[in-house]
């Protein structure tokens, strides 16, 4: 049985003979883990997720010759996805907030563990309140956290993905993990 | 989990664990495609379709055509702006580097009107 294609043969397919089949493998192969990093980004909303993911798939079509092989392929296409993101968010910023300042509880109103773990599991409970502190971040500060945790990037490829220099990519995911203390501050043991 | 994102002290062990368990969930949840590809080609502009080999000559037709036209339907217009072009030209002090100089520069704008009008896309 011959091996399949790999991503640099499928580029190339696509870049020479414009051939589409070469591009829906590629998408085959990549469309989970796009569409799970959209996914985190959009904390869960699965239709905006997939229009992006879409969106980012048709930008990846029509930039495909300019893709120096520079990185990963797929390292490109979280670039594309999170500045697909990005650009989506800062449209709805004030929604946005807007679900934020509803949804999380403040100081007082903060989940606790104890109360939590009657009801479902201790690891269950903690990764559904991380999933909702992640909402105080800005939208710098979630995307290296995706990028550096979610993604397994390095730092130097985070700096790539969201174009930014390794040291700001340092800095958003200290003060993202800050954040997150004191969010999550009753899960500290 | 990267090796850069342990860059925190002991007192964090609790979220980077909860980071790490977060991602690890996240890493081993492959989602089904579910007719996402075929939705996503689907949404692919149309293919373009090739240049006819006759397009360029006609187009360079065509405009010629038209400035040729404009001269027989204007005549007066048409002499009265070699006229103006003339008189201005013939005003100037003209050395051969200057005149050299126009015609490149008459040569690179006509080329760049060219290449924008009859450009693929």
């Amino acid at each position: 049985m011959a091996s399949p294609d790999t991503d640099a043969a499928l580029i190339a397919r696509v870049v020479v003979n414009d051939d589409r089949h070469a591009f829906a493998e590629l998408v085959r192969r990549h469309q989970s883990t796009v569409r799970a990093c959209l996914r985190k980004l959009t904390a869960g909303n699965l239709a905006l997720a997939d229009d992006l993911a879409q969106e980012t798939f048709v930008l990846a079509w029509r930039n495909l010759k300019s893709f120096r092989q520079e990185a990963r392929f797929s390292t490109w296409l979280y670039r594309i996805a999170t500045n697909c993101w990005l650009a989506d968010a800062r449209k709805r910023k004030e929604e946005l907030l807007g679900d934020a300042d509803s949804e999380l509880p403040d100081d007082e109103e903060r989940a606790d563990p104890a109360q939590s773990v009657s009801d479902h599991s201790h690891d269950a409970a903690l990764k559904m309140d991380l999933e909702k502190a992640m909402r105080v971040l800005s939208e710098g500060e979630r995307a290296a956290i995706v990028q550096c945790y979610h993604n397994d990037l390095t730092h130097e490829e985070a700096a790539y993905v969201l174009g930014m220099p390794v040291g700001t990519v340092k800095t958003h995911v200290l003060r993202a993990k800050q954040k997150l203390k004191a969010q999550l501050g009753a899960w500290q043991r | 989990m990267n090796a850069n994102a342990n860059d925190t002290d002991a007192a964090d062990d609790w979220l980077e664990a909860a980071l790490r368990a977060d991602a690890a969930s996240h890493a081993h949840a492959y989602i089904d495609d579910a007719g996402f590809t075929a939705r996503m080609m689907s949404a692919l502009p149309p293919p373009i379709e090739a240049v006819p080999a006759w397009r360029k000559p006609v187009v360079t037709a065509i405009w010629g055509v038209a400035v040729a036209g404009a001269c027989v339907a204007m005549p007066q217009a048409a002499i009265d702006v070699g006229r103006e072009a003339f008189a201005l030209l013939a005003g100037q002090r003209l050395s051969i580097p200057t005149i050299g100089v126009a015609l490149a520069v008459l040569g690179l704008g006509t080329w760049s009107a060219a290449a924008y009008a009859l450009r693929n896309d």
